[in-house]
């Protein structure tokens, strides 16, 4: 007897659905606009938009791949630090009780704050540019990542650790063959999380202060009333944040297989 | 006689769990040997302190008075024992193969020796085949039986076994109890085993313990001489029935 999984092939389907319901939503927003005739200084097209992100642009501040890549280079920097950073002091702080007694309630209360209202008092200490922009955007995803963490290093069945201590398991070996394992379900929710959150860091510090970047691209279009580069600039952003999104999905997949599997084979 | 040797001497043992209700006493004083090589399980009432017993006897958790004394020379207390839990406990991100394997990789041992035997054993368990499957894709059952492999693959001299068979259908566990009967005579293991079953001690046991309700006192210590290799058909004997019934009436049951 072989056991068998099987491919859910149901996802392909649910993939061109998503495409198609994206694309009725895009062809309903460029035929309201015609028909309604609507002022481009109001709201442009989206072929008007996506329009401008594929021509060369004479003017230097809409040049799409500078402006891309300040923006993508922040955000990569800034969740990798969340993600690498986020993990490990989660793991220090599980590591003992009385820290994450006093830490843990500090933390969901740095959660709860609106930490983009501190992106001005940065610009204060720091200046524009890429060290704020990430700061911004690292303290805004960093916290729910490691309470993620932390609550999915402990999330384990109690007696999973006996089964290692009986055997003589030091720390090490409980945290690498139970704690972290068992946590990257968690870990990785925590990741999604913070992948929205990060990107919103980004651009908000763009927004602010800053002479390049997809944030600063809409704050500059906006004096003048530019619309299609704004709504390419939003284009572009969501894209990048899916695609960091697809990333960890990808990593999810390969990382956590056994939760990929349901079908249950009996003897 | 080498088989006389105790491998396991339990004094006075005695647990009391502090609770937010107060304190609890789980064992009242529970003393007992067990020898080298012999098959030898406990029986009680539910929540009598079984569990518990066989928790301080691993190491999990410390006695509250009495004491444990082991053959050091024969038997390293880290090493030597293997533990089925009452739950199949496995981790669901490893592979059926590397579950067997964790004690091979807590243990440092290498784990490439290891693996043929995890196949042997995989095989004995009833699960050929299945080793590369995740353990949601198995029922409680299998999953159970993957415990056992588990608690075997590091050739421990002392197998403790807390209702292992629980999980199990009735054709399965008898096939199970022959199966467990087969390795301890052949690798020539110490058992201590925990059921609810009577009928499953007598037949398996060389000795049985009766334990009484919480707090538990030991109310039996029953030697069980049929002989060996244990078949089907001595459950039929009036001695197997007899020696089931003197148990029966030693746990009080009307
Ligand atoms: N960690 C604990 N803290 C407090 N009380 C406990 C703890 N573990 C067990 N107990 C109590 O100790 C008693 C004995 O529990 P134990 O699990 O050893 O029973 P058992 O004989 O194995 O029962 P069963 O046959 O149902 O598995 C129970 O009354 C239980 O409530
Ligand atoms: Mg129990």
């Amino acid at each position: 007897m072989k056991a068998k999984t099987l491919k859910g092939s149901s996802k392909i389907g649910k993939i061109l659905q998503n495409m198609g319901s994206i694309l009725l939503f895009l062809v309903i927003w460029e035929l309201a606009v015609h028909i309604f005739d609507i002022r481009e200084a109001f709201l442009c097209t989206p072929s008007s938009a996506v329009y401008h992100l594929l021509v060369p642009q004479p003017d230097a501040n809409y040049h799409w791949s500078v402006n891309i890549l300040t923006t993508l280079k922040e955000y990569v920097i800034s969740f990798a630090f969340v993600a690498a950073g986020g993990i490990a002091l989660a793991i220090l702080i599980s590591w003992s009780k009385t820290i994450q007694g006093i830490l843990m309630p500090a933390f969901i209360f740095i959660c709860s704050l609106p930490m983009i209202a501190i992106a001005p008092i940065l610009l204060i200490w720091i200046g524009y540019g890429l060290k704020t922009n990430v700061l911004v955007a690292f303290l805004v995803s960093f916290f729910p990542m490691v309470i993620n963490t932390i609550t999915g290093l402990g999330a384990q069945d109690k007696q999973l650790l006996d089964l290692v201590r009986y055997l003589g398991a030091n720390r090490w070996q409980v945290l690498l063959k139970i704690q972290l394992p068992g946590a990257l379900p968690y870990i990785f929710s925590g990741l999604k999380i913070s992948s929205s959150l990060c990107i919103m860091g980004v651009i908000v510090g763009e927004l602010i202060a800053s002479d390049k970047g997809l944030g600063y691209v809409i704050v500059n279009a906006q004096l003048t009333m530019d619309t299609p580069p704004m709504f390419a600039s939003l284009i572009m952003m969501s894209l990048l944040g899916w695609g960091m999104y697809l990333l960890v999905s990808l990593c999810e997949r390969l990382l956590t297989p056994w939760n990929f599997v349901k079908e249950r084979v009996d003897s | 006689m080498e088989e006389k040797k105790t491998l396991l001497s339990i004094r006075d043992l005695k647990k009391v769990y502090t609770t937010r209700e107060g304190e609890l006493e789980a064992l009242g004083s529970v003393s007992f040997d067990v020898g080298r090589q012999e098959f030898v399980s406990i029986v009680g009432p539910s929540g009598c302190g079984k569990t518990t017993l066989m928790r301080i006897i691993a190491g999990l958790m410390p006695q509250t008075s009495g004491e444990l004394i082991v053959d050091k020379d024969y038997f390293d207390p880290q090493k030597d024992v293997g533990f089925v839990f009452q739950k199949a406990l496995l981790l669901d991100w490893r592979r059926v193969i590397d579950n067997v394997l964790l004690p091979i990789e807590i243990l440092k041992l290498d784990k490439k020796k290891y693996i043929p035997r995890a196949m042997e054993l995989l095989e004995l368990v009833g699960l050929k085949g299945f080793e590369k499957c995740y353990p949601n894709e198995l029922s409680g059952g299998m999953q159970q039986r993957v415990s056992i492999a588990r608690a075997l693959i590091h050739d421990p001299k002392l197998i403790l076994m807390d209702e292992p068979f629980g999980a199990l259908d009735a054709i399965t566990r008898e096939k199970m109890n022959f199966e467990l009967l087969r390795i301890w005579a052949e690798s020539k293991k110490t058992v201590l085993f925990v059921t609810h079953e009577i009928s499953e001690a007598v037949f398996l046991s060389d000795r049985i313990i009766v334990l009484s309700a919480r707090p538990s006192k030991m109310v039996g210590n029953v030697e069980i001489e049929l002989p060996r290799p244990r078949t089907l058909e001595q459950k039929l004997l009036p001695e197997f029935n007899r020696y089931a019934l003197d148990i029966y009436n030693k746990l009080e049951v009307k």
